[in-house]
């Protein structure tokens, strides 16, 4: 290849100017698509994986309760048939043994980012005649906020005060709407164990997530354990956060047998929406690779009639003693300039279309966080774009400029 | 012996379609360096396609053809095409210029691609030629704005280009009128005669024909 055949594509495109900028056009328009598209897909995708994950830990340690210990009698013949009536769970307290112990040494352990304990309980929240389930969770209010950013889905009240005031909580929107109280009012709530407790609304929080908000308050480890009369080292979870989450699953099951507790993943957690989004971002490729190729076949079209047109042209510069070679290089800077072009037009546009669309106002019941349309801007789809666009754009001119340098002069000056 | 530019022997040529026909029966014949030969013969001779053979852009044929001692048959096609580059300079019936480009581009082209002159020396050498056959004030235009005439005469400049060993032409003048065509008859005769230069050229015109150093006449593809 040399400036020569360059001269002559250039030559070729500049006569047939409209054509090639409808062509540039074709593979501008759908690299941009790809990329609005992705970038507002993928955006989304992101906003609502965020969200979700906000209240889901690296790792959880908990207690389980099972039913199905194996008996005493089954214990001491196991090889009779022992057959106990009426079996029924003993009374098994909840808490994490040496629960403290083992949040400070996950605490000391350098993969692990924070730890939160917590201590979850059934209440039924009452204010006059309305009486609802639900739960609080009793936190350790610095450790819960530097792990759950909480400080930034309070609405209104403060989270602070959870920890100076007695017998205070933090309250979901949902449930606050339901119960018809807001910051500063007063309501009872009895535990499962039956005892009743005046509590004060400190503030209302949203998270986004309906299953939070409609049911659960925070408050103070100390405030919890008071509600359900156990000592002070009585907790019933610990929260992980770790440094690189996909050692999750691994942690847990190594925490798992070193503290004998139950232990779950995040992964294990949210086995149903990482399923969703695999699949989400396999339709997203479907989709963007369906619009390159539609932009390919274009290009091939327009090559191809531009090469039909050109028949007399390739049969003269062949007589003049271009070669093969000459011929396809031709034909296939015609198409890598196609390419090149769109596809960096594409790009700008679709960058554009991206950011025009990020500045949307948007406002939804549901995602207090957010304000406008989520958008990606990650440069990795700018780069697949550009490479797909332009690979597109060579297959694409290199079949019909093959075809052109096979062209047997003679047959083409015989008509 | 006399230096042999052209060499052609037992050269067979079929066209398969509709129906195999033997379109030339071995044609044997050479033309030495510089001579101005007319290929004639009645429409359907087959002295079109004997040209086309001769000029390497049809490579399907049986027998031999040396150009400048180089036996032509078998080459692969950039071998070709670098030969026809350098050693071969064609006039088409019809012009055949590139539309899209000017007058001096379509006459630079073939220099270009040769690469021996540098770009400033292949454009002088073009308006040269240009001004040799009276078309010089055309050189800015584009070929498709040109007359018929003209056409031609820029077809011939770009076949003189290269200072090729031999000029074809298949019926170079004849779309002129005749004060251009003998004109063109003349220039020729002159780049044979000057420069050494071997012509071969395809006519349908007696007048011309008697006129150059040599005559070969093909009835019903054989040389009579």
């Amino acid at each position: 290849m040399n400036r020569l055949q360059f001269y002559i594509a250039f030559t070729h495109m500049r006569s047939k100017l409209k054509q090639t900028i409808v062509a540039t056009a074709g593979v501008a328009f759908g690299i941009a698509v790809f990329i609005f598209m992705v970038s507002f897909i993928v955006g989304v995708g992101e906003y609502t994986w965020a969200v979700s994950m906000s209240q889901t830990p690296d790792v959880r340690l908990y207690n389980e309760v099972s039913a199905n210990e194996v008996s005493i009698l089954q214990q001491q013949y196991p090889a009779d048939v022992n057959i106990v009536h009426h079996v029924k769970p003993k009374e098994e307290m909840l808490n994490l043994k040496d629960g403290r112990q083992a949040v400070k040494q996950l605490s000391q352990d350098p993969r692990v980012q924070a730890v939160a304990a917590s201590l979850s309980t059934q209440v039924f929240y009452h204010l006059g005649a309305v009486n609802i389930n639900g739960r609080i969770l009793g936190i350790d209010v610095e450790a819960e906020d530097r792990l759950f950013n909480l400080s930034d889905k309070i609405i209104t009240g403060s989270l602070e005060q959870l920890s100076t005031r007695p017998n205070s909580l933090v309250m979901g929107a949902g449930l606050a709407r339901k119960l018809n109280v807001s910051t500063g009012d007063h309501l009872t709530v009895t535990t499962n164990r039956g005892g009743s407790f005046l509590v004060t609304v400190t503030g209302i929080f949203k998270t986004g997530l309906t299953a939070i908000d409609d049911e659960q308050s925070y408050a103070s480890l100390n405030t919890v354990q008071r509600l359900l009369g156990v000592p002070a080292s009585y907790i019933t979870d610990i929260k992980v956060r770790l440094h690189d989450n996909e050692q999750a699953p691994e942690l847990a099951a190594a925490w798992a047998r070193r503290f004998d507790y139950s232990a779950s993943d995040w992964q294990q957690d949210n086995a149903t929406l990482l399923a969703s989004e695999r699949l989400r971002s396999l339709i997203v490729y479907g989709v963007a690779v369906t619009i390159l190729m539609v932009a390919g076949f274009g290009i091939f079209n327009i090559l191809t009639m531009m090469i039909y047109e050109k028949m007399k042209d390739i049969a003269i510069l062949k007589a003049m003693g271009f070669s093969d070679r000459d011929v396809r290089w031709i034909f296939l800077a015609q198409a890598l300039t196609i390419g090149v072009a769109g596809a960096l037009a594409g790009l700008c546009f679709g960058f554009l279309m991206a950011w025009g669309i990020s500045k949307v106002p948007y406002k939804s019941d549901i995602m207090i966080s957010l304000d406008h349309l989520p958008v990606s801007f990650d440069i990795i789809y700018y780069v697949t774009a550009f490479c797909f666009g332009l690979i597109t754009t060579t297959l694409a001119g290199f079949l019909p400029s093959r075809k052109a340098a096979k062209l047997d002069p003679i047959n083409i000056i015989r008509g | 012996m006399e230096d042999k530019v052209l060499e052609i022997a037992g050269v067979n040529k079929y066209f398969y379609n509709p129906q195999q026909m033997q379109v030339l029966k071995d044609i044997s014949f050479s033309i030495t360096a510089g001579t101005f030969a007319a290929l004639t013969g009645k429409s359907g001779s087959g002295k079109s396609t004997l040209l086309y053979l001769l000029s390497t852009m049809d490579t399907d044929f049986e027998g031999s053809i040396r150009i400048h001692g180089e036996e032509v048959r078998g080459k692969p096609g950039p071998w070709l095409a670098r030969f026809r580059n350098e050693h071969i300079g064609f006039v088409f019936q019809f012009h055949y210029l590139l539309p899209e480009f000017t007058a001096l581009d379509n006459v630079k082209l073939p220099a270009l691609k040769r690469g021996r002159l540098s770009g400033e020396a292949a454009t002088q050498k073009a308006c040269d030629l240009l001004e040799l056959l009276g078309v010089k004030d055309q050189a800015g235009k584009r070929t498709a704005l040109l007359s018929g005439g003209q056409q031609q005469r820029v077809a011939i400049a770009r076949a003189l280009i290269n200072d090729p060993l031999i000029i074809m032409g298949d019926e170079p003048t004849g779309n002129l009128d005749s004060y251009n065509a003998g004109l063109v008859f003349d220039l020729f005769k002159k780049i044979s005669s000057e420069n050494g230069q071997t012509i071969l050229m395809v006519t349908h015109d007696e007048d011309f024909a008697r006129r150059t150093d040599r005559m070969i006449h093909l009835v019903d593809g054989k040389i009579a």
